[in-house]
């Protein structure tokens, strides 16, 4: 094989890769509006491009353009030598299309609707490769009225690979004609033709700097069709920009370049296409973004309240604060005296406080029995609610009803207005909401468990220090010592010494009862030290609280059509992106549009 | 809390009382006059084509005589125009002047409106433009002819107007669309006994300096002027943009000169005759009644000889264009550029197709278009341009009566639609929350504490002081043991909060719904209403506005009302009342426990502590069921008859009180749900509806009928002329 063919079976093959990306593209189901209506059109487009894909290798269609009266038919008799299209000066004249193929073409290859056509079967070298139509113009219908002009012409262009668009003094600037190549040039090659060159200034350069906005324009001819025509009834050859037209349609346009040329067409058509879709889709960016700020912003509101809530019991609930400290604090002095007495004050505490914890009902409860506890706890008491099958407002959630609400509303609003279906938040309800926001409460939970654990650890490790410890067990152990100094003199020495008496039992009773007194004052003590920082660790909590990011959604499904919108529309570019690395150059002589078409042609 | 289950409607009522007594009367005042009755009698579009067509006959007959004489004459001079000013027709014609400007105003009143209505601007519409740019300051002025040439791009119509005007005043060029602004000439002395910018309204006026100043771009529209001397007299000249080329706002400023026009010189070639842009334009102008000369450009003679008259005729087929004069200029741009282009009259026997020869002797003399413009008839011409604008001005199908027509119909299809809407905008506000019954009896007893005087308020006060002082340790400990507790009434302000979104909510679906089965009419309005801005707007106000509620106020004014009503409505019942209240206050312990079955009193606190001491339940939500137990114990214990109904009275004078404060709330928010989600809906809907009985509908229709009469009377005063 071949290093050029090769290249073309490369071209080729990315052709297919590209129109296969596409496919898959459209092929998505979405929500979103916009988008749907984007693939929709695609669809159209793709199709058309697969009917050209089909005819790759078929001869190639070049077809006359332009105002009534710019010589469209006379163009056509010079370029083939003779006449077989019929010109006049009455306008329009031409109004049944009229195809000029070679005498061994094969009509019904062409895939055109013939009954539609004059057909002029004419043996000339230029008509080897290619297929010629005259067109009828697109400026004297003032509608596209079925049997106009306008509506023949709407028909013909998906077929034509080549235009050759004729203008001339007076019609280069008409604003139908415009109009109409913008439409008709999706997709096809343009060669430029300013005719009457017999009559006419030459304004080329005006006509090209005008065409230069929309259009790439490698070169205009400017044509004198009638002396060409005459020059070569006489056996001549046509002299000026005619040879060099008819040089380009032979050279340019031969079987060797027909995959070239038509491949070119496609990617355009698919490049307009795309830009297009890329434009509607831009314009929903504004509420895009406002709906995900307000999803944003609705979540924030969310996590803040929560924190709000937390903030307040968890300053409320000093009694669990203190268990867990002591707790802690036990946990980490080991066995001695004076831990001893505060875990026994602790198991006493828990003792009641389990009664409550057993039917813990705020945040800051769950959140104090600790991460762990908590988390079971919080899970076994979702899932008997939804084995009970009972969706209500679970006593532990502490998201208010208002706020989700409120944020229905609005979420609703914004999502409605940027297109997407409206079912996404309706159908939801308050009690998925509810659930929603319960697994927002639960992450947040989770993660403020572990906070309240770290600032437990943080608390004992700075307050209950080996120095902290020493000082509590030494003053602690005083009072005992004491007794037990003096208990032991008295058995020891006194009673057998000096013969007293055994100290009786109201001394015990009344050493226990200033024994539980110093307990009392020690662990009293010792509480407060702890909680001495507590308002200000729980005020910072309450801070981070806020400002953490919780990755749970309150509207799931509209936050993922959001994304998927995004990741959608990014594709798109990307496609966009290679669509532009594919479009070649420019194919020798012939021009093509610049920028998206304003309407599209997907028949 | 309890809840109890209020139910109130909430409509989006659009009518307002005796909107059918306004409508009937409405009707009647302009009955006659109304665009229905305007388009049944429908002949004035009739009668005025029929003038036309008298007028163009008369001067058909008159026409070649006229013509040839005075080519070879001097310029009539303007007094003889005169004469022919005073005839009936034309001071007829300059009455309707009054009505026209009538219409005017009136139009511009009910512009507001139309927009409202979703229909085109007024100033889209063709009619208006003829009225305002052509008829309300031409209507009454004397007879001066404004002459345009008039075509498509790059085919010479500069060239041509340089020729009429005999000197190179607009700068031609080989490019298309050079000419941007129109270019004017006016006759010496024109311009001072005239008002320029009063004849062409939508132009910026401005003196010629040079040629080159018609090329360049601007963004307002510009005419550039010049006082000419040889110009003959009354005659205003202009070259205009091209009505064809991708410079869109070209196509606007011709058509503005088309309609200010008398006289448009269409200059067509071959290329071009049959264009479906230059066809449309020619066809407004032969609907607007312009006199057309042709002139075909740039032909290649002697060949295209034979090709004019079928140009001619299609053109004529397809716009209804009746040419006045026909020329044919050769394409000799040397000639042109030289201003020497010769153009050949071509007689209107030649004009048929086959018809006789029509072959340009380049020998013969060329035409001199400007002296042939002098000889036009001036006042004719005017009287013609003027009625075939007044007849498109009241052309039963594209003029004022069909904009009339349109006016109502739209504002039918509105008035339904608004009709629909409140029908099926009803929605129901359920499990409105209810103030808590102890914050309305302790109302009640305020003021009834103001109400009682000596003895009896003395008691109450002693008993409650006392109560108070023996409530107040209960108090303490409870608040120790539950926390700090919100307060009754912030409390019942959050479960209203939750109540109002509830009723949004459910507004929004319903308008969302609604807003999927609307007409087309209603769909921008609602769309408006369900956007996620004004959500966000309307929860935020009424956020601030809910905050700012100060709920004792709002329950003092209940209580206070109700009970007034209650003390005038049933004077018996209140000295019933005042009875009770004087023996209660001896018998304080059994009042006590009536009153308390209503959740009155201070059991209510010590009890629900007490029942309560390890269950931390609110205080509230244990109220019914003692109330309830208490109630049996009182009646049974009471055995009273005349005390039980008694009761039972005060209990529905109690649930009164409870509706009339959830009312007074529930019609709270209503007024700020109108005023901020339906905002100026409600009421641009009324108003779109009501546009056929405004007053600035009324003038238009009054001032269009009395046109139509004096319409009439021109036609009768215009005698058949003898065919």
């Amino acid at each position: 094989m071949t290093t050029p063919e090769l290249a073309q079976l490369e071209a080729l093959s990315q052709v297919d890769e590209l129109v296969e990306r596409l496919t898959r593209w459209t092929a998505e189901e979405t929500v979103w509006e916009p988008l749907r209506s984007s693939r929709a059109l695609l669809k159209r487009v793709l199709s058309r491009v697969d009917s050209l894909r089909v005819r790759l290798e078929a001869p190639l269609v070049v077809a006359t353009f332009g105002g009534t009266g710019t010589g469209k038919s006379t163009l056509v008799n010079a370029i083939i030598g003779r006449e077989c299209a019929r010109t006049g000066r009455q306008r329009p004249t031409t109004t049944r299309p009229l195809l000029i193929v070679h005498p061994n073409a094969d009509l019904n290859a062409l895939g055109f609707p013939i009954d539609d056509f004059d057909v002029s079967r004419v043996d000339a070298p230029l008509l080897q490769d290619i297929v010629l139509i005259d067109c009828p113009d697109p400026d004297t219908s003032e509608d596209d009225a079925k049997g106009s002009n306008l509506q023949r012409l709407h028909q013909l262009l998906p077929h034509c690979d080549v235009l050759i668009y004729t203008s001339t003094q007076q019609k280069y600037r008409s604003g139908r004609v415009a109009d109409e190549l913008g439409l008709a040039s999706n997709g096809c090659r343009l060669l430029f033709v300013q005719t009457h060159a017999e009559l006419d200034q030459d304004i080329r350069d005006d006509w090209q700097s005008h065409l230069g906005a929309h259009y790439d324009v490698p070169e205009v001819f400017f044509v004198d069709s009638l002396r060409g025509l005459k020059e070569q009834q006489d056996g001549g050859r046509p002299s000026g920009d005619l040879a060099r037209l008819q040089q380009v349609l032979t050279t340019q346009l031969s079987a060797a370049h027909r995959v070239q040329v038509r491949r070119a067409n496609l990617i355009d058509l698919v490049h307009s296409a795309v830009d297009h879709c890329r434009n509607t889709l831009r314009d929903y960016d504004p509420e895009l973004d406002q709906l995900e700020a307000a999803l944003e912003d609705q979540h924030a509101r969310l996590v803040r309240s929560l924190a709000d809530n937390l903030t307040r019991e968890l300053k409320r609930s000093s009694a669990l604060w203190e268990r867990r400290l002591l707790a802690s604090v036990t946990q980490l002095w080991g066995f001695s005296p004076f831990s001893s007495i505060l875990r026994l004050y602790n198991a006493m505490g828990g003792l009641i406080a389990s009664l409550t914890l057993l039917r813990a009902r705020s945040s800051a409860q769950i959140a104090l029995v600790g991460a762990v506890q908590g988390f079971r706890w919080f899970r076994a008491r979702q899932q008997e609610q939804a084995a009970e099958g009972r969706l209500e407002r679970l006593p532990a959630t502490s998201a208010d009803d208002n706020i989700l609400r409120e944020a229905q509303v609005l979420i609703a609003g914004y999502a409605k207005s940027s297109g997407f279906d409206s079912a996404l938040v309706q159908s939801g309800s308050l009690q998925t909401l509810r659930k929603q926001a319960l697994q927002v409460e639960e992450e947040f939970l989770t993660d403020a468990s572990r906070r309240i654990d770290q600032i437990i650890d943080g608390i004992v490790a700075r307050d209950s220090g080996w120095l902290v410890r020493l000082c509590y067990e030494v003053l602690f152990a005083i009072y005992p010592l004491f007794v037990l100094v003096r208990v032991g003199k008295n058995f020891f020495y006194d009673s057998l010494v000096g013969n007293a008496e055994l100290i009786g039992t109201s001394f015990y009773i009344s050493a226990g009862l200033f024994f539980i007194l110093w307990s009392w004052l020690f662990v009293m003590s010792f509480c407060r030290r702890l909680r001495r920082h507590l308002t200000g660790e729980i005020e910072t909590l309450a801070q981070s609280l806020a400002e953490q990011r919780i990755t749970g959604e309150m509207f799931p499904a509209l936050a993922e059509a959001c994304r998927q919108a995004r990741l959608q529309r990014s594709r798109l570019d990307a496609i966009a992106v290679t669509v532009t690395g594919l479009r070649p150059e420019r194919t020798g002589s012939f021009g093509s549009p610049r920028t998206a078409a304003r309407r599209l042609v997907t028949a | 809390m309890k809840r109890r289950r209020s139910v109130a409607a909430v409509s989006l009522t659009l009518g307002r009382p005796g909107y059918t007594v306004n409508k009937r009367a409405a009707r009647q005042k302009i009955g006659p006059v109304s665009a229905k009755s305007l388009s049944t009698r429908g002949f004035k579009s009739v009668r005025l084509r029929e003038v036309d067509r008298r007028l163009i006959r008369k001067r058909r007959s008159k026409e070649d005589p006229v013509i040839s004489q005075s080519k070879t004459t001097a310029p009539i001079p303007n007094a003889t125009h005169r004469k022919v000013d005073e005839a009936p027709p034309g001071e007829r014609l300059r009455e309707c002047g009054i009505s026209v400007r009538a219409i005017e105003a009136a139009a511009a009143q009910l512009a507001p409106a139309v927009t409202l209505l979703g229909l085109p601007a007024l100033e889209g519409r063709e009619w208006y433009r003829l009225l305002r740019e052509k008829l309300a300051p031409q209507l009454g002025a004397d007879a001066y002819l404004v002459v345009a040439v008039v075509g498509g791009t790059n085919i010479g119509k500069s060239v041509i107007f340089n020729h009429i005007a005999d000197s190179p005043l607009s700068a031609s060029s080989p490019l298309a669309s050079g000419t941007r602004n129109p270019v004017c000439v006016v006759p010496t002395g024109f311009a001072e006994s005239h008002e320029l910018p009063a004849i062409f309204p939508e132009f910026d006026l401005r003196p010629w300096t040079s040629a080159n100043e018609a090329l360049a771009d601007t963004p307002d529209d510009r005419i550039y002027w010049r006082a000419v001397v040889d110009t003959p007299p009354n005659l205003l000249i202009l070259d205009t943009p091209d009505i064809d080329s991708d410079v869109q706002v070209n196509w606007k400023r011709a058509d503005g000169i088309r309609r200010v026009a008398d006289v448009l010189i269409a200059v067509l070639t071959q290329q071009k005759y049959n264009d479906a842009a230059v066809k449309q334009y020619f066809r407004k102008a032969a609907e607007e009644g312009k006199l057309v000369l042709v002139i075909f450009n740039q032909c290649q003679l002697p060949d295209d000889d034979l090709y004019w008259p079928l140009w001619l005729d299609t053109f004529c087929r397809e716009t209804g264009v009746s040419p006045r004069l026909v020329y044919v200029a050769p394409n000799d741009r040397r000639a042109a550029e030289e201003g020497r282009l010769p153009f050949f009259e071509k007689p209107p026997t030649s004009w048929k197709v086959n018809g006789a020869s029509s072959k340009t002797d380049a020998a013969a003399s060329p035409a001199n278009l400007a002296h042939d413009l002098s000889q036009l008839k001036f006042a004719e011409i005017k009287l013609s341009t003027l009625s075939g604008a007044l007849t498109h001005l009241m052309s039963d199908d594209a003029g004022l009566p069909a904009f009339l027509r349109e006016v109502e119909t739209r504002s039918g299809a509105f008035e339904s639609a608004a009709r629909w809407l409140s029908s099926e905008s009803v929605i129901k506000v359920r499990d409105w929350p209810s103030i808590s019954n102890p914050l309305l009896v302790a109302e009640i007893r305020a003021w009834w504490r103001q109400r009682q005087h000596g003895m009896a308020r003395r008691v109450h006060e002693f008993y409650d002081t006392v109560g108070r002082g023996l409530l107040f340790p209960l108090r303490v400990a409870g608040d120790k043991l539950r926390g700090p507790t919100i307060s009754p009434l912030e409390q019942y302000r959050r479960n209203e909060w939750g109540a109002i979104l509830s009723v949004i909510e459910e507004v929004y679906d319903r308008l969302n719904w609604l807003s999927e089965s609307a007409s087309q009419l209603l769909k921008p309005f609602l769309e408006r209403m369900l956007a996620g801005k004004s959500r966000s707007q309307l929860l935020e106000q009424l956020r601030v506005d809910h905050e700012r509620v100060d709920f004792g106020q709002e329950l003092s004014v209940t209580v206070n009302s109700e009970m007034r009503a209650f003390e005038e409505g049933s004077p018996e019942l209140y000295r019933f009342y005042r009875q009770l209240t004087n023996v209660s206050a001896a018998v304080r312990p059994l009042t006590s426990v009536v009153l308390f079955s209503l959740g009155w009193g201070p059991a209510a606190h010590v009890l629900s502590p007490m029942l309560a001491p390890m269950v931390d339940l609110g205080a509230h939500s244990l109220v019914p069921i003692v109330a309830d137990f208490a109630t049996g114990a009182a009646a049974a214990a009471g055995g009273d008859a005349a005390l039980a109904s008694g009761a039972n009275l005060l209990e529905a004078r109690f649930r009164r009180l409870q509706t009339a404060f959830t009312t007074r709330r529930v019609d709270w928010l209503l007024t700020r749900l109108k005023d901020q989600v339906f905002g100026a809906v409600p009421r641009d809907l009324q108003t779109a509806a009501e546009v056929p009985r405004s007053e600035a509908y009324r003038n238009l229709a009054q001032a269009a009928a009395r046109l139509d009469q004096q319409l009439a009377d021109v036609t009768k005063a215009s005698p058949e002329p003898n065919t």
